[in-house]
């Protein structure tokens, strides 16, 4: 394989050599527009058949250096295109319409077909790859987020984890309720996007579209819901995002791209401190060593000395910016080189993309090497071959978890008055007194040694946490056009997945004072084989037929092994042989195939009604014999009535009315169907054990049902100055297949079933135009808004909910009546009457029941994208929101529980008779408990920290500077840009406190609703070139 | 263009036939797992019994250690440097709560499994050990009701009914014994379960296959819960009951004692031991003491137990700071004099100076002394309750695994017990024979598994008041009460039982007051009387646990079960 690469790359090398430069001469001229008689900015003029071109600039006026002999290729987005053939002339003026043509919008579709966006029956969003790729951040996600109506992204944090797409909401329990990504027509493995979600240590990894290389991206289709994405099958119940990545250009001679982008990070914001109190207990600072806990209930920090956690005495002051200052700036570097050559019967591409990113979290980093090689070449004028293969490499260093011993825990609860710059020191032979310490291999942090509180800075320093992908993804497609009508593929696919994970806790760790390790490893492969037939036939004058006839052979294979180890016995080093008690574990390899085959018929009807037809059966090896087959049709229709209303096209370039109809069936896991016995680790005095299952398996599953209708409207007016797009749509999801919690008393802990009914309605909304657009200046301005509501119409007879995920007094559940995600959790206790209750002691009780406090799914998100271009400056921004949908702020909680959220700052001192009723007497409280008590108490009820997720901030910025032609000619260059550009700069509005409500503690169902201890969202700063030669 | 066309589809037809569903349920097969028809029930059997007395390591802390063990007075966190103050677990904790009633409520999938396969039609059906099944199902729900009170009983076990009831503690009662005594009439006069693999020795961990050994233990169980309902509403029963159970063999010999050994090789996280926690933080964070009322006990009736149970303190220069502001200070001399008073009480000998700001004691190192740590001290006290003044468990208790020390076994049913219940249903009226003997029996099983020596026993038994049934009958009831109570210490959920059932020790059931010391929690000063349901029931099996709490009352921990003795 590596041979084979270095020799094509050798090849590539040697055909840079190979141009031939002929007797050149230097063509002028201007281009107006047909209509208005203006000067045309910006129209690419190019040498046929090189990479040769320049544009015009804001006076239309163009410069170009080619042979005399040479054809110009004249186009912009929205003319029609233009060749001519020089002939030797020096000066060439042109007059460029505009061409109703040219603004039918052209988009991807399922299977990778090509389709006019006016033929669809349902809803696509394409985004184009300077949408993706201006602001840059190596998950792609992070730049969809507000771009695409319907489209939810939840980001956890940290470098290196992974976000949540979810497209028209969570269709179901399973946790599969995220959009398929399909790169250039295969799906590829997305293990690993749904993790995280752990209270204690939610490690969110990445994985899926995390692995693509934004700059390879050329577009990204949104088919959102099964009526876009039929023909997927199975895993595109939720919606597909089909990623098509760039390749050479075919008698485009060579260029080379340097792309260079980089930016400064850091917090955003973070949560409100109070620096009036410091490091103690009921008011007074901590009296003696031992008795050292973390909170921060001391006394007024007024610099007299107190005992310090090193035991030392030291000033007793506050430490504004010791959270603050924890953080570090993060740079990220993302730099890509993209070579191309096309000659007359091929192209070839080859990028290389390195990522360097460290994060604001001390010692943790990513590094990131992807290699892309693309290359098209005409066999025979009917036989064509497309390949395609991509490396990518990732070494993620010390991985940020979350949770309640996640290290943000001890970071944000540092007490006010100690010095971040101490805990640096925490081996203890730096301190003055040795002795103090048992031995030197000790975790010290701000309770002093063995108190079981981390300290951030060993915890980052001498813990490991890293993980290092590898992953190959590749294909190749071989074309064949039998005749003008029928053409023919036939495709293999790869992708395949390595993971390894060393998680080691060193001797000394807070909880783990002998250490411990794990290091696994994981394999996922995914082969898919395809074929597809297309027949494109006029049938009669007005009626033509494509259609497309298919299958494809899918084969998924999981595999993981894993070592542990524990107690080092050396205290050093940490190594596996190193460890008193071992243990390992394998599962073996785990095998799903999916056999499909599949047939699409779009009849079009005199370019104005089209009809569509998609049918697919699916053989999966998850389900029994009898349940294995499952079959699903989609129906989808679309109607021009501009033909009807406005022929002329005066007004309306197009209205069109959809409506379309699908079903999607979706199988299981492996191993989902029959009980079996396991052999637990351990056995017992050397005697083996056997344990039952504690899951209920089931023979009879049968496919989960999705149905999606929808209905749409889009319309283009004034030549593209005003165009929208609104979408209505009803998904439901029947037989989901399920791990029904049931009592214990049954025997088990869950059946699996297939069950219940979810139902997501919402309406999509997308609205643009062109307000501005003069001779200098243009204003393109696009918002899209959408709303979904998701029900949960039914589970199984006798259960009316289901718990997703718990901490304390909260749940997430999902709840018949209610939604996916529904937030539940403690409220004050009441009497009766409805009056609070305290204990005998005077402190605020919680409620035994828990009430619903809201759901973790927003009601609308919308996104606003403004691209204001003057002369040769571009200025680029996305405003975005959410609007409606809760948070639990677990992060609040802790902060109010340990003394150092400004809000604790409230009955110091003085403290408080709560006013209520005491539990025990039933007469009014006259007890009184200090701020600290309060706030221990109050911390405990969930409802006082349920935030309203609505927020709206400028997500994206980017300002950019394009050298003019004449300028980039005169230093040999083609093309070349400098940009300013900006992410998550700033909130117009937030109504939570502490946290971003767009980031939760995983990426699964389980993780959302619930903000703990998240790192930091990140503002970025930076500087993006380009430049083309 | 037609040849190529077929080869083209000559091609995939290849390609599709050579993957045809046919090996479909081959690769949907687990290979990491067995079926019924490969595997003996006996390795079940071995499960079922380290999961009830030694499960993995979250629920031992959480139910065992965190509730069963304090509330029985046994153990108690709180002091200065301690993860916990002691008011923990009696203001109810969601986390904590759901962990203990998961593990136990969840228990019942491993028996049902074990006694699925050896039923009658089972597919390793084999009668005797289908009776140590029952015997084991007792052993459990008298844990399991006796902890929360009505649980599903009778349909249990059943996966066609989803959402089962709850049954009244009176009916699991009853249940249970009928159990016991349908196993006793399997077994009868059998030793063995069988022969060839039918035959049980090793994988039996409590008593190495002996079914005449099962047979005492059920009976032994029949009587202990014979003697809990008695004086019940609707416990009527129970006096016939206790009458059958003193007619057969019952747990009395030290033979008989039925203990399960730890695995002391085993990683710190599977099949738990004290010492997990113990060792786990690597500092004070997870440690404990030893209760006051325990050593109290044991120090002022001279029982050799003492140093078996507990360490003596750390002692040494100890300094209590009254701090310079804050609600502390008010308080801090009732904590010192609380603190001293203790030591006082456990007559440590030691000198006091005191300066402004500060209290400091220096103990005496002439001789070892036991100081047990009171049980709920409040947060307020905390850094006052120095870890150097009160007694620690024994190392036997919680050494750690793999270092090549000993670990003490788990308590499952004892020859001290069988003789107790026999001194108690005498002294009660409802058996004949000599009270006392039994008594002393049960005072002499007791100590011997703690490897006290023969002649420690006998001084203790010709020597102390606390040894002779000698007063009157609710003093007597009160002595086997705190006898049963102190063959407990490790066995939490039996010791907390024994309180809640008569009354004694007094110190504990009276609960607390005054809240300058003690946590009054949400038990607003009570004792403990149960603990609640845990959320995995609330959220599948909500409609039961209600019709359940209109006839036992709310779920709190407060609620007091079918057997107390004020209900």
């Amino acid at each position: 394989m590596g041979k084979k690469l270095f020799i094509l790359f050798g090849l590539m090398f040697l055909s840079f050599n190979q141009n031939i430069i002929a007797q050149e001469q230097t063509v002028t001229g201007t281009v107006t527009d047909g209509e208005s008689g203006l000067p045309l900015p910006g129209v690419t003029v190019i040498e046929k058949g090189t990479s040769n071109g320049v544009a015009t600039d804001f006076d239309g006026n163009y410069s170009i250096t080619a042979p005399a002999d040479a054809v110009l290729v004249f186009s912009m987005l929205g003319y029609g295109t233009q060749e001519i053939a020089l002939e030797g002339r020096t000066t060439l003026d042109l007059v460029l319409s505009v061409d109703a043509q040219a603004l039918d919008e052209v988009v991807v579709t399922s299977l990778g077909i090509t389709r006019e966006k006016k033929s669809l029956g349902y809803a696509v969003t394409e985004l184009e790859s300077e949408e993706v790729n201006t602001v840059k951040n190596y998950n792609v996600a992070s730049s969809l987020v507000g771009k695409v109506a319907g489209l939810v992204v939840n980001q956890s944090s940290g470098v290196g984890s992974g976000s949540r797409i979810t497209i028209r909401g969570n269709n179901t329990l399973t946790g599969n309720n995220q959009a398929l990504i399909v790169v250039d027509g295969i799906p590829i493995d997305a293990s690993g996007t749904e993790s995280g979600g752990s209270i204690y240590n939610s490690t969110v990894t990445g994985g899926g579209i995390t692995d693509i290389n934004p700059a390879d991206i050329e577009s990204v289709s949104v088919l959102k819901g099964p009526n876009a994405a039929a023909l997927y099958g199975s895993r595109a119940a939720s919606g597909v995002i089909l990623i098509t990545t760039k390749k050479g250009t075919k008698g485009r001679g060579l260029g080379i791209s340097i792309n260079s982008n980089i930016s400064i990070e850091e917090p955003m914001f973070l949560p409100e401190f109070q620096n009036e109190y410091g490091q103690g207990v009921n008011g007074a600072p901590y009296a003696d060593l031992a008795n050292f806990g973390g909170s921060s209930w001391g006394s007024r920090l007024d610099g007299s000395e107190q005992l310090y956690y090193t035991g030392e005495q030291r000033p007793y002051t506050a430490q504004p910016n010791n959270v603050e200052d924890f953080f570090e700036n993060g740079i990220q570097s993302i730099n890509t080189l993209s070579m191309d050559k096309g000659g007359e019967d091929y192209s070839l591409r080859f990028s290389y993309t390195n990522n360097a990113t460290t994060s604001i979290i001390p010692n943790s980093e990513l590094q990131s090497h992807n290699f892309n090689l693309r290359g098209v070449v005409d066999l025979s004028d009917k036989m064509s071959l497309d390949s395609k293969a991509t490396y990518f490499t990732q070494e993620l260093n010390n991985r940020v978890n979350l949770g309640t011993e996640g290290v943000l825990a001890y970071v944000y609860r540092m007490p006010r008055n100690v010095r971040i710059d101490d805990l640096k020191k925490y081996k203890p032979s730096l301190w003055a007194d040795p002795q103090m310490f048992e031995d030197e291999y000790g975790s010290i942090s701000y309770a002093g040694q063995n108190k079981s509180i981390g300290n951030p800075y060993w915890m980052l320093n001498e813990d490991t946490n890293d993980e290092r992908r590898d992953r190959f993804l590749g294909f190749t497609k071989l074309n064949y056009e039998f005749t003008d009508w029928l053409s023919a593929f036939a495709r293999v696919g790869g992708d395949v997945t390595n993971i390894r994970s060393d998680y080691i806790q060193d001797y000394g760790h807070h909880f783990f004072y002998d250490g411990r390790l794990s290091l696994s490893t994981r394999k996922n492969t995914e082969i898919n084989a395809d074929f597809l037939f297309t027949a494109d036939k006029d049938l009669t004058d007005k009626l033509n037929l494509v259609a497309n006839v298919g299958g494809s052979l899918s084969k998924r294979t999981f595999e993981t092994m894993n070592v542990s180890g524990s107690q080092f016995r050396l205290p050093s080093r940490s190594f596996l042989n190193n460890t008193n008690v071992q243990s390992s574990s394998h599962t073996p390899l785990g095998v799903k195939k999916i056999n499909s085959l599949y047939g699409s018929f779009s009849f079009s009807y005199d370019d104005l009604m089209y009809l569509d037809l998609t049918a697919r059966n699916d053989w999966s090896s998850t389900l029994s014999e009898d349940n294995r087959s499952y079959f699903y049709p989609s129906v989808s229709y679309s109607l021009l009535v501009d033909r009807f209303i406005d022929p002329d096209k005066d007004i309306f370039n197009l209205l069109k009315l959809r409506a379309s109809w699908a079903e999607v069936g979706n199988d299981t896991g492996v191993y989902q169907l029959y009980q079996t016995f396991s052999v637990p680790q351990d056995g017992y005095l050397g005697l083996t054990v056997l344990e039952g299952p504690s899951v209920k398996l089931n023979p009879n599953l049968k496919p989960e049902s999705v149905t999606s209708t929808e209905i749409g409207l889009e319309f283009n007016m004034f030549m593209n100055r005003l165009y929208g797009e609104l979408s209505l749509y009803d998904i439901t999801t029947t037989d989901m297949i399920y791990n029904v919690p049931v009592p214990f008393a049954t025997g088990y802990s869950t059946f699996k079933e297939n069950i219940g009914e979810v139902q997501n309605q919402g309406i999509e909304v997308m609205i643009g135009g062109v307000p501005v657009r003069t001779e200098n200046f243009r204003w393109d301005i696009s918002a899209n808004f959408s709303k979904n509501e998701n029900k949960l119409i039914e589970l199984i007879e006798g259960l009316d909910y289901t718990v997703l995920n718990s901490l304390g007094g909260l749940s997430i559940r999902a709840e018949v009546g209610g939604g996916i995600g529904d937030i539940y959790g403690s409220t004050w206790k009441t009497n009766e009457n409805g009056e609070r209750l305290v204990n005998a002691e005077g402190f605020p009780l919680a409620a035994g029941e828990r009430e619903k406090l809201g759901n973790a799914q927003p009601d609308w998100i919308g996104g606003l994208t403004n691209n204001l271009t003057y002369k040769n400056w571009n200025l680029r921004f996305l405003i975005d929101g959410r609007f409606g949908g809760e948070i639990y702020s677990a992060t609040s909680s802790y902060l109010d529980a340990a003394g150092v959220s400004e809000r604790s700052l409230q009955y110091r001192g003085e403290g408080i008779v709560v006013d209520a009723i005491n539990e025990e007497t039933g007469e009014p409280n006259t007890a009184s408990i200090t701020a600290q008590e309060y706030w221990g108490s109050y911390s405990g009820i969930t409802s006082n920290y349920i935030y309203d997720q609505t927020n709206v901030r400028l997500r994206e910025f980017a300002l950019t500077y394009r050298f003019p032609g004449d300028f980039t000619d005169s230093i040999g260059l083609n093309a070349a840009s400098i940009g300013l550009i900006g992410r998550n700069l700033f909130f117009l509005y937030k109504d939570a406190e502490d946290i971003d409500p767009d980031s939760s503690i995983g990426t699964g169902l389980s993780g959302q609703g619930i903000s703990l201890n998240n790192a930091p969202t990140i503002r970025s700063l930076g500087v993006n070139v380009n430049i083309k030669f | 263009m037609k040849g190529i066309l077929k080869i083209f589809s000559a091609t995939l037809l290849l390609i599709f036939s050579l993957s045809s569903c046919s090996d479909f349920e081959e690769i949907n097969t687990k290979p990491d797992a067995f079926t019924s028809d490969e595997v003996s029930a006996k390795y079940f059997l071995t499960g079922i019994q380290i999961e009830l007395y030694a499960p993995n390591r979250y629920p031992y802390w959480r139910a065992q250690l965190i509730h069963a063990d304090r509330f029985a007075g046994m153990f108690t966190f709180g002091f200065n440097g301690c993860w916990w103050n002691d008011g923990l677990a009696y203001s109810y904790s969601g986390g904590y709560t759901d962990a203990a009633y998961d593990w136990m409520a969840s228990y019942v999938s491993k028996l049902s499994v074990y006694q699925n396969f050896v039923k009658e039609g089972g597919d390793l059906e084999n009668e005797n050990f289908y009776a140590i099944g029952l015997i084991m199902k007792g052993l459990y729900y008298q844990m399991y009701t006796d902890t929360f009170g009505m649980v599903p009983y009778t349909e249990a076990s059943n996966p066609d009914i989803i959402t089962p009831k709850f049954d009244t503690q009176e009916e699991i009662y009853k249940g249970v014994i009928a159990d016991l005594d349908r196993a006793m009439e399997i077994i009868g006069s059998q030793t063995e379960t069988g022969t060839g693999v039918e035959l049980l020795t090793g994988n039996d961990l409590f008593f190495n296959g002996d079914l005449q050994k099962w047979k005492k233990m059920a009976n032994t169980l029949k009587l202990r819960m014979a003697l809990r309902a008695q004086g019940a509403t609707g416990a009527g029963f129970a006096d016939a009951v206790i009458n059958e159970a003193l007619s057969s063999p019952l747990l009395t010999d030290e033979g008989d004692n039925a203990l399960l050994p730890k695995d002391i090789e085993i990683s710190q996280w599977a099949n738990a031991a004290y010492g997990d926690v113990w060792h786990n933080f690597g500092g004070r964070g997870s440690k404990w003491k030893v209760g006051k009322t325990v050593v109290d006990y044991l120090r002022d009736n001279n029982d050799p137990r003492l140093p078996h149970y507990a360490e003596p303190i750390i002692g040494g220069e100890v300094t209590f700071t009254k701090p310079s502001e804050g609600s502390g200070v008010a308080l801090f001399d009732k904590y010192v004099s609380f603190i001293l008073g203790e030591l006082d009480n456990a007559g440590v000998s030691y000198t006091r100076e005191d300066s402004a700001d500060q209290v400091k004691i220096n103990v005496s190192d002439e001789q070892p002394y036991y100081v047990g740590q009171p049980t709920r001290l409040n947060g307020d006290i905390y850094p006052h309750v120095k870890y150097e003044l009160f007694s620690a468990p024994a190392e036997w208790v919680v050494n750690p695994k793999n270092s090549g020390e000993p670990i003490f076994p788990e308590v499952v049913m004892t020859a001290a017990e069988g003789n107790f219940l026999q001194a108690e249903a005498i002294v009660k009226g409802l058996g004949s024979g000599d009270a006392q003997t039994y008594y002393q029996n049960g005072i002499a099983e007791a100590m011997k598994i703690w490897n006290v020596g023969q002649d420690e026993i006998d001084n203790f038994l010709a020597n102390e008041d606390m040894a002779l049934l000698n007063g009157t009958m609710e003093e007597n009831l009160e002595k086997i009460a705190i006898q049963r109570w102190l063959a407990s210490y490790t066995d939490g959920f039996e010791a907390w039982a024994i309180v809640r059932d008569t009354g004694y020790p007094k110190e504990l059931a009276n609960g607390v007051s005054d809240y300058d010391i003690y946590s009054a929690g949400t038990l607003n000063g009570e004792y403990p009387q149960r603990m609640r349901y845990g959320n995995q029931e609330y959220n599948t099996n909500g409609a039961n646990l209600e019709a359940a709490l209109q006839i036992q009352g709310p779920d709190e921990q407060g609620t007091e079960l079918w057997w107390a003795p004020n209900n």
